[in-house]
């Protein structure tokens, strides 16, 4: 009876729906502000509907945290590609500045060693470098021109490099300590016993006319004695590794010399007081 | 059928309600999606059907709102009633149709809505007018669109109408 008026009337549902509606309400604005607001019916429809604003939350909260993960991935990722060209740019940084290091150090060893000497003193830088064959030597770049002469010592912080023999008016050409034909007035410095050290064209140099009697240990430091009119006093030529009787009254002495040729960069020219000829002329 | 999609209407209607509610919290002031829903399925002309439909809607909107337990559901099926009684009548189809329904009872609601505040609360609604404009507006155009879209993918008229007649 009741389902069948209910169609036919909704007007008069309409005005019950309302006054329950309006029923609902004023109970809901009464207990609005105090304690527990939610009446039982709020409560069940809220808890009926309520897996969707949860999902919802769930997603979004997904969402939000992919987002800001995708986010955070793209910064790292940017941050990381940065940091590898700092790390580039750090690196050959690094390296320029090893390298400039490494050149005032040994430029500074160079200046010390140059204020050493007496005598008028200028820089060069090696050119070209051939220890390979018989004959030792290197080019530098200064030659006439800057005051280069023939039978100018070649030293570097390490020790003696050689003479010139050649120059150009811009070039010079050094025959090296371990050259066949070269010869230098040495003495050790431990015993100061003086000889004359010669190359042998294989890297290593020999010390002559020290007689067997002489007190010679490997190890004993081989310095220039400056008694040839080339090289200036007390440059360090080498060290004896191997000190033997030789075949005749002499000792057979092999030096290692002190400077590593393969490895000359900058020079210092030492221009040497030259004996005048008259002299060299009335020599013994 | 048509009970089914109410429901699943509403679900959708609470998951945008949801969605507003956490991204964009100011938005539901300007936008109501229950009211689009109301007026598609009242828009059938059923008017018994219509009322439960506001009644729900409203009271699934109370819930998760923080407004009076049972405002949006009066004002809600007051708005059904209305559209359904006068599409009863009239067999109201199509987008520009839809759109002055849904645009009028966008206004009906807020009335209702602020005469009942004023009674129950005795508050006023500040900016009344200009929300109101901005509400019908938006929902009007988005309530449009909504049917524009169902018409394009169901390849029919959404709105099934109802052959029963409303008694008064």
């Amino acid at each position: 009876m009741a389902a069948e008026v209910i169609p036919r009337r909704p007007t008069l549902l309409f005005i019950v729906v309302l006054s329950l509606l309006f029923v609902l309400m004023s109970l809901s604005s009464r207990t609005r502000y105090i304690g527990d607001t939610r009446t039982l019916f709020e409560r069940t429809v809220m808890t009926l509907f309520s897996p969707v604003p949860k999902a919802v939350n769930w997603a979004g909260g997904s969402a939000e945290d992919m987002y800001h993960g995708y986010l955070d991935m793209r910064r790292a990722v940017n941050e990381n590609l940065e940091l590898r060209r700092k790390v580039a740019s750090l690196t050959t940084e690094n390296v320029k500045l090893r390298q400039t290091d490494s050149d005032l150090r040994r430029l500074r060893n160079l200046l010390q060693y140059s204020e050493q000497f007496n005598m008028q003193t200028s820089m060069a830088h090696t050119i070209m470098i051939d220890t390979s064959g018989r004959f030792k030597a290197v080019i530098i770049d200064r030659g006439s021109g800057d005051g280069v002469e023939v039978n100018d010592a070649i030293v570097n912080a390490n020790g003696l490099i050689g003479r010139v023999i050649l120059t150009t008016n811009d070039l010079a050409k050094v025959q090296l300590v371990t050259d066949n034909n070269s010869a230098i007035g040495a003495l050790i410095e431990r015993t100061r016993r003086q000889g004359v050290v010669r190359g042998d064209g294989t890297g290593i140099v020999e010390m002559h006319d020290i007689p067997t009697l002489a007190d010679v240990k490997p190890g004993d430091r081989i310095l220039t004695a400056g008694i040839d009119g080339i090289y200036p006093k007390g440059i360090p030529i080498g060290n004896v590794i191997k000190a033997e009787q030789g075949p005749n009254l002499f000792k057979h002495i092999e030096v290692r010399p002190s400077v590593d040729f393969g490895t000359i960069e900058e020079v210092i020219v030492i221009h040497t007081r030259k004996i005048p000829t008259e002299v060299v002329r009335y020599a013994p | 059928m048509r009970w089914l999609r109410f429901i699943i209407g509403l679900l959708i209607a609470l998951t945008l309600h949801s969605l507003l509610d956490s991204f964009f919290p100011n938005a539901l002031a300007f936008f109501d999606p229950y009211i689009i829903l109301v007026v598609y399925y009242s828009m059938g002309g059923n008017v018994l059907g219509a009322i439960v439909a506001g009644v729900m809607a409203g009271l699934v909107q109370d819930a998760f709102s923080g407004a009076i337990f049972g405002l949006h559901a009066f004002s809600l099926t007051v708005c059904a009633y209305i559209v359904a009684y006068i599409n009863s009548r009239l067999m109201l189809r199509g987008t520009l149709a839809f759109g002055a329904n849904l645009g009028g009872a966008v206004i009906v609601n807020e009335l209702v809505i602020y005469i009942l505040v004023n009674i129950l609360l005795r508050q006023r609604i500040e900016m009344f007018e200009q929300g109101l404009i901005v509400k019908m507006i938006f929902t009007t155009l988005f309530g449009m669109l909504v049917y524009q879209l169902l018409a394009i993918l169901f390849r029919e008229e959404p709105i099934e109408a109802t052959k029963r007649a409303a008694g008064w």
